[in-house]
């Protein structure tokens, strides 16, 4: 596969789960514009833009709790997140970049697999935003994430297993894997910390990461703090926690390069396994030791540091080692 | 359905209709509508072939079942199929791409749902002359690249083929594999009432192959009844004939590696040529991709560098490598023209075979064909006019209301006047063109180019229509794919057919019998 194909496949799938990620917290907070006080609303675009690594539009202190005031934000933030194409994240943008990646892919794709993805396309860019949110704009986010996982559907059902499908999975998991790390630190932080008022719930986040069921059926009804943390972080049955997408980062790189072609492990795949080992050296994800709040600020906040700095670090190798790298290396012996 | 008569109608529904000229209103030369239903505006001209219908209005011998099933067919039926051809090419991004001052945006190429028929006797004279016409351009592109004999004995003037800007001097004494200067041809051809003949020769890069394929696919789908019915010879079997093509040119005695070269996303045949890299399962390359190191040429895989044994290149000669060519190339690569004269690369076709195809060049191809291959042209030339020469650039000038000037390096419908369609300031202004620089022109007269059935604002009418056929032509012998790109000049009366200026495409069923 050439070079330049890799890095197209594993940007497309980067792009693709951006898209994913922002219409997913989108609908989270979209669906809480029916009941939910003005400072909660507040916050939840505070962590919203936070977690996508931008900076925040409004704060709690800034409400204006006048109802029209509070619409008119929320329309023009989600507006940013669905349809501005100056906006990096948001679904059009992230859609159409994916798009150009898939369109520099066409002798690689299935047919169906571009064809949904153009569709998808064509559906966002036509689409009339004012228009949807007269209508309810979760239904806009919705769709949007319907289509998104009929691509997923069909990836799964008409791509072989070689590195095309390798590599479009390894952009899907590293996204993953740095905006999980980045939603959880920040929900930690500034959505849901101890004590605060006004504050987010975790069983929120939960729903968030499409993983409310599956904890409510593994640790009951009540999600607190720790215990969240520990099943979104560690869990490895659940699709959104940070092992689930290391598993799948470290099964795309050993399929990759199975022997090893230029190096006895290649770089990449050494940060992957030291990201593993971060997340299986303590009994807990939090020690109990660590619990004094101080203490278990400190303790997360290097945690969060640690696993982002990795998390980039990850990137970096993944382009030296299989696209920028120099022709001598890449001379055949 | 019911045919149209020439001379005076019997049908009181017809005289109703009354005589209808190319231009849509009342006829002066006596032919008439086609018959009722779908071809009720279906309007015959006797100056130019109609495809469908002969001079007495009929349906040509092989066009029978066709109109028949065209006039049962409701016209709203043939706007949901033109529809749904429409939203598929959408869907599936069949799309030729525009680069605008500010923007670069996708369009699809209009496609007419109704098919253009061609006769199998017809074809076989159509390909055994496409065939003779590439055998003679190879040898003739070895000639002039080697010993020069042709330009010796007087057959092509030298000054015309070492001054064309096409002549690659770098290519002199290069040892081109198996001869095989031009290893893909599409060749315009165009329909008169005096038969076939060639229109232009393109034997650098020529491109709409994936739209004839497109066109197919579309006409099976919608039709596909008809299709059966009518035994088409298939046209799906290019991208394998391609590849072997292009294999059969590499010495590699191993499975060679073969990949196509684009400029990029940004060039308007983009789609062809990833269409034809997903189907023959091969590495669509950019300049980026490509490494020379020591004379030998490499793709950076992401696995490392892997050797290219040959590339089928969609870029012009100038961009092929900035060593070599144009310096500012960035579509290239650097030092690909030497490994390619040191043997390690093939390069598809060669570079340099735009003499061939030169429009002046194209009036001596019958004398080229009878010195080569000692046989008379099977496929006929248009008259053409060189400028360059003192009477041909003095007809020109008295006839300019009457020809079509083209640049002699020119595509696309770009740099051309046609005479009839244009104004008297227009007409000047090539006037002095040619008189500035004569040896750029031609001209030809205005072909009366043949009219298809096209189902046109919701009815069907006859619009004129060329052909490009393809043909290979590698070490295991020539290959025409039977049918080609049917482009259409969708506009009311006009002959532009590229799809640059209002043009479209059909599907060109050849048949079996």
């Amino acid at each position: 596969m050439l070079a330049r194909v890799a890095a197209d496949l594993y940007w497309m799938g980067r792009y693709i789960e951006r898209t994913e990620h922002t219409a997913r917290l989108l609908k989270y907070q979209l669906a809480g514009l029916v009941d939910s006080p003005a400072d909660e609303l507040a916050l939840g675009w505070q962590v919203i833009y936070r977690a996508l690594g931008q900076s925040s539009p409004m704060t709690p202190a800034d409400v204006d709790e006048a109802e029209a005031f509070m619409m008119a934000d929320a329309y023009t933030l989600a507006g940013s997140l669905v349809e501005d194409h100056t906006n990096p994240d948001s679904m059009v943008t992230c859609w159409a970049m994916a798009r150009e990646n898939a369109t520099q892919l066409r002798p690689q794709l299935p047919l169906e697999v571009w064809t949904t993805l153009n569709r998808g396309f064509l559906w966002i860019r036509d689409c009339d935003f004012p228009e949807a949110w007269k209508e309810g704009p979760a239904a806009l986010v919705s769709e949007g994430i319907d289509r998104l996982r009929l691509l997923a559907g069909v990836v799964e059902a008409t791509m072989s297993r070689d590195n095309t499908w390798r590599f479009l999975q390894l952009g899907r998991f590293v996204e993953r894997f740095q905006h999980q790390a980045n939603l959880l630190c920040t929900w930690d932080q500034l959505g849901a910390p101890a004590g605060a008022d006004p504050s987010l719930s975790w069983s929120d986040l939960l729903r968030v990461c499409v993983a409310f069921e599956l904890y409510c059926r593994r640790h009951g009804m009540t999600a607190e703090r720790d215990t969240v943390l520990e099943f979104l972080i560690r869990d490895p049955e659940v699709p959104r926690s940070l092992r689930f997408a290391l598993q799948r980062i470290e099964q795309m790189l050993v399929g990759i390069d199975p022997l090893g072609s230029r190096h006895p492990i290649a770089p990449p795949r050494r940060v992957a396994l030291r990201l593993t080992a971060t997340l299986e050296a303590t009994a807990e994800i939090v020690p109990s030791e660590e619990r004094t709040e101080p203490a278990r600020n400190r303790f997360t906040q290097h945690l969060f540091g640690q696993l982002a700095g990795d998390g980039r670090r990850l990137h970096d190798l993944l382009m030296a080692e299989y696209v920028d790298y120099a022709v001598s290396e890449g001379l055949p012996s | 359905m019911t045919a149209a008569t020439s001379g005076t109608p019997t049908d009181p529904a017809m005289r109703s209709r009354g005589f209808q000229s190319d231009d849509g209103g009342a006829g002066s030369d006596g032919t008439v509508v086609a018959g009722t239903g779908a071809f009720a505006d279906y309007a015959l001209d006797p100056r130019f072939y109609d495809e469908l219908f002969g001079g007495d209005g009929r349906p040509r011998d092989a066009c029978g079942r066709l109109s028949e099933a065209l006039d049962r067919f409701p016209a709203e039926e043939l706007v949901k199929l033109q529809e749904g051809v429409y939203r598929r090419f959408l869907h599936e991004g069949i799309t030729f791409t525009v680069l605008g001052a500010d923007e670069v945006s996708e369009h699809i190429i209009p496609i007419d749902c109704v098919p253009r028929l061609i006769a199998a006797a017809e074809w076989d004279h159509i390909e055994s002359g496409l065939k003779q016409r590439l055998m003679a351009i190879n040898l003739f592109l070895r000639d002039i690249y080697n010993e020069g004999r042709s330009l010796r004995d007087g057959v092509v003037p030298p000054d015309l083929v070492l001054g064309c800007p096409q002549y690659r001097v770098e290519m002199r004494g290069v040892n081109v594999p198996h001869d095989v200067y031009v290893a893909v041809g599409g060749t315009d051809v165009v329909r008169t009432d005096a038969g076939f003949a060639v229109l232009e020769d393109n034997v650098r890069v020529p491109s709409g192959v994936s739209y004839m394929l497109a066109c197919r696919a579309a006409t099976k789908r919608s039709v596909p009844g008809l299709y059966r019915e009518h035994g088409v010879r298939e046209v799906e079997g290019y991208p394998r004939r391609l590849y072997s093509t292009l294999a059969s040119l590499s010495s590699s005695t191993a499975r060679p590696r073969v990949a196509i070269l684009t400029p990029g996303r940004y060039n308007s045949a983009y789609y062809e040529h990833a269409f034809l890299a997903g189907e023959m399962g091969i590495d669509l390359v950019e300049g980026r991709d490509l490494v020379v190191h020591n004379a030998t040429l490499y793709a950076r895989m992401a696995s490392g560098l892997r050797r290219i044994d040959v590339l089928y290149r969609r870029i012009d000669d100038d961009f092929v490598d900035p060593v070599t060519f144009r310096r500012d190339s960035v579509l290239g690569a650097p030092g690909l023209f030497y490994a390619y004269r040191a043997g390690n690369v093939v390069l598809a076709n060669a570079p340099g075979t735009g003499v061939a195809d030169d429009k002046a060049v194209y009036a001596y191809l019958p004398r080229i064909i009878r010195y080569f291959l000692n046989e008379e042209p099977i496929l006929a030339n248009v008259d053409t006019y060189l400028c360059r020469e003192p009477e041909g650039l003095a007809f020109t000038l008295d006839n300019l209301r009457d020809l079509v000037v083209k640049e002699v390096g020119g595509s696309g419908g770009y740099g051309m006047l046609v005479g009839p369609h244009s104004t008297a300031r227009e007409r000047e202004e090539f006037a002095t063109r040619l008189r500035d620089n004569p040896t750029n022109y031609i001209s030809q007269p205005v072909l009366p180019l043949s009219r298809a059935g096209c189902f046109v604002d919701g009815a069907l009418q006859p619009r004129h229509v060329d052909l490009r056929p393809f043909t290979l032509h590698g070490a295991d012998g020539q290959n025409v794919v039977p049918g080609g790109l049917c482009r259409v000049a969708l506009r009311k009366g006009s002959l532009v057919v590229n799809s640059s200026q209002g043009g479209g495409c059909k599907d060109l069923w050849v048949l079996r019998s």
